[in-house]
């Protein structure tokens, strides 16, 4: 059999019961138009502004470093796939882990560095001081 | 052979170690006190680093490690790299150029924050010129050119309130990101075509393979990237206004060292991975880099002329430099004995221009530290206000010209007489002529310098030292390098013709 | 199976929208991200012909790619940043305070 009929099957049943799920619910359900249900959902607060604002820059800064040290990671991956079976073939300890913990190491620097240079390091800005201080009176 | 008896073979690789080491301890040195800065131990530190890796370079060079003599090149980390003479050659290169890149450094960055991190992506983007030197896979090439491009953008961008620095930043970046997705498409397409990227491997699936199309087109857009890295055309954009708006230390490194290390990786991969005796007929990248050639060298030496900026003229002057350089690959063909004779006078000529390019950049850096404007005219009548300064400066610009007393002239002769051994005069013709164009140019400056009377009032009031030595090391590089020429090329040859082996 | 052609179509597709991307936007966060698409695009084949091939340099190579993108996001971002705080705008044609 074509494999592509099954891949096929899957593409129709997946946006199938989606779409089938909602017809069937707008058909059984009463229509009750009110205004709140219309309002904007923020977790029960009164929604204030617009969603465009201007975030403050250090969620960048932790968010930059999050991005590199989570894809260096994805580099420990091949390692951890052959380290046993390097062992078992009699590869010396040093020579499976040592290089792994170069890396690491390498990594750790960076990571001193940036912390040491304050990337890490929440300011408070002395405007976002004064909103709170005014939300609080 | 020192090597092979003494050392283990996994330390052939120390020039580039002593590089990265470097940078991390410049890391460490900033993480112990980050809010101090010491200017003096920062360059301090990078200058012994970039010494001690061209210490063992040159130790490596003369030992004959990885050359045909001893046993031919070290492969390391199951041939993802290998070390052999061209490799330690253009180590050798990368080393110097950073070395007075550092020293320079001292003076241009005084007073400036962030100097540590300044120091630091140098060393790691020589560390990553090294790497690219060295690699023998497409992947390590790969790496490597990250590695070294990545902290070059940072770098061009470094006086982040400076909008001319900062633009330029902006556009190496794009046409950079641009044409390193090109090149690993381009790796892509050969890795489909081969199944393999270990240049060794490469050649051999490449012979009699049945893709020719799609390796074809791989071969085009790893070229591409290439071309970006050496500035050559039609990745050459970003060149003019990277090097202008740069600190002049940073133009320096990146239009000297950068571009030798693009030449490194590009002609071990063109000669190992698509060797010519190998590559099917289809592919002939050997006339593309013939259109290359002649077409950067022309263009880069056309615009230079009509500008105005002295800093803008070196950055178009440097793409014509390429093209000459491009001549190494472009004058080869398939089982000639002179390849190895055109490719090393092409390397030959890389070393040289590391000097007179680097000195004339950091001639540049001298005079923004002086704040006296970058046109021609703000230069008129500098030779009576610091006349050895200007002395050295008028060594790099008849060196690059290629008059004959100086170190430019002897490589430049050797090009183009590999040029025309290898049967290829119209690219030697061409080459003279642009030459020829580029005296007029690189006149212009020595005229400004030395017989023009001073337009405006300036005044020099501090003699930089740092900046000071930096030149004059660079003029001393050119300058010996005319009684020293002999051997440079012998070893530039020998070197190259082993790829061809 | 599905044959390796379409896979190389397919690559080949990704890579053009992000050229087409890179060629028609001004925002310099989106040409970011179609660098991103041209990267994948690459992927895409390393992944396909090392299955293909039946060795996994390919796969391995797919992850120092996205790895090096990651890396090359976090030095655009603060490149855009620095022009952002210079020319008040992220639209790539602003700067021109040099001739292009």
């Amino acid at each position: 059999m074509n494999p592509w009929i099954a891949i096929g099957a899957l593409g129709v049943v997946s946006i199938g019961i989606p779409l089938g799920m909602m017809a069937v619910s707008a058909l059984l359900r009463p229509s009750v138009p009110e205004q709140g249900k219309s309002a904007i959902y923020e977790s029960g607060e009164i929604p204030t502004g617009t969603a465009r604002l201007q975030f403050n820059i250090q969620y960048y800064m932790v968010a930059l470093l999050f991005v590199i040290f989570d894809i260096e990671t994805v580099l420990i991956f091949p390692w951890t796939v052959i380290y046993r079976s390097a062992l078992e073939q009699g590869a010396s300890l040093t020579e499976v882990l040592l290089p792994m913990l170069v890396f690491i190491g390498i990594l750790v620097v960076g990571l001193v560095w940036a912390w040491r240079n304050g990337a890490v390091e929440w300011v408070k800005s002395p405007l976002a001081e004064s909103r709170k201080t005014e939300r609080q009176t | 052979m020192l090597l092979q008896s003494q050392l283990p073979n996994s330390l052939a690789l120390a020039p580039v170690l002593v590089l990265a080491l470097t940078a991390l301890l410049l890391l460490v040195v900033d993480s112990i006190d980050p809010d101090s800065t010491n200017s003096a131990a920062l360059a301090g530190i990078s200058v012994v680093g970039a010494l001690t890796s061209l210490g063992f370079a040159g130790w490596f060079l003369s030992a004959g490690t990885g050359q045909v003599s001893t046993g031919g090149g070290i492969s390391l980390y199951g041939e993802a790299l290998v070390v052999d003479g061209m490799a330690l050659f253009f180590m050798a290169i990368f080393a110097s150029v950073t070395a007075m890149v550092a020293i320079g450094s001292y003076d241009y960055l005084r007073g400036k924050p962030h100097q540590a991190e300044f120091y630091t992506l140098v060393m790691f983007a020589a560390t990553g010129m090294g790497l690219m030197a060295a690699a023998n896979s497409l992947a390590t090439a790969f790496v490597a050119l990250e590695l070294a491009s990545l902290p070059s953008y940072a770098l061009v961008a470094f006086l982040k309130k400076n909008r001319g620095s900062v633009e330029a930043g902006l556009k190496y970046f794009l046409i950079g990101a641009v044409s390193s997705a090109v090149f690993v498409f381009g790796i892509s397409l050969v890795y489909a075509a081969t199944g393999s990227m270990v240049f060794s491997d490469v050649a051999e699936a490449l012979n009699g393979t049945e893709f020719v199309g799609v390796a074809g087109l791989g071969v085009l857009m790893i070229a591409g990237g290439f071309a970006f890295k050496t500035a050559s055309v039609p990745f050459h954009f970003w060149a003019p206004e990277a090097y202008e708006g740069a600190p002049a230390p940073i133009s320096a490194f990146l239009s000297s060292a950068s571009k030798a290390a693009g030449f490194a990786v590009a002609f071990r991969v063109f000669t190992e991975a698509f060797a010519l005796s190998a590559i099917p007929a289809g592919i002939d990248w050997v006339l593309l880099f013939q259109i290359l050639a002649v077409v950067t060298m022309t263009l880069g030496n056309f615009a230079a002329a009509t500008q105005e900026n002295v800093k803008r003229m070196l950055a178009y002057s440097s793409i014509g430099h390429a093209g000459y350089a491009l001549i190494g690959l472009a004058a080869l063909s398939a089982g000639s004995a002179q390849n190895g004779n055109v490719m090393g006078a092409s390397m030959a000529h890389l070393l040289v221009y590391g000097f007179m390019n680097t000195g004339a950049f950091l001639f540049i850096a001298l005079t923004e530290h002086w704040d006296i404007g970058r046109r021609f005219e703000d230069f008129n009548g500098l030779g009576s206000q610091a006349p050895v300064a200007c002395a050295a400066m008028t060594v790099f610009m008849f060196s690059l010209a290629g008059l004959p007393p100086f170190g430019g002239f002897f490589s430049k002769y050797f090009l183009f007489a590999g040029a025309i051994g290898a049967g290829f005069w119209w690219l030697a013709a061409v080459g003279a002529v642009n030459s020829a164009l580029s005296l007029f140019y690189y006149s212009r400056v020595v005229k400004a310098i030395w017989i023009e009377d001073p337009s405006g009032e300036f005044q020099i009031t501090s003699k930089p030292i740092g900046l000071y030595a930096a030149v004059m090391i660079a003029a001393l590089g050119t300058l010996v390098l005319l009684p020293g020429f002999g051997p440079v090329i012998e070893m530039a040859q020998t070197a190259a013709t082993a790829l061809f082996a | 199976m599905v044959p390796a052609e379409w896979y190389l179509l397919l690559a080949a597709a990704v890579f053009c929208i992000g050229l087409i991307g890179i060629l028609t936007r001004r925002n310099a966060l989106l040409f970011l991200m179609s660098v991103e698409l041209m990267l994948n695009a690459a992927n895409i084949n390393f992944v396909a012909f090392s299955y293909q091939w039946g060795n996994v340099t390919g796969q391995t190579f797919g992850l120092f790619t996205m790895a090096l993108a990651a890396a090359e996001v976090a030095i655009g971002i603060g490149i855009i940043l620095v022009l952002y705080r210079n020319f008040d705008d992220i639209d790539v044609t602003k700067a021109t305070t040099m001739r292009w």
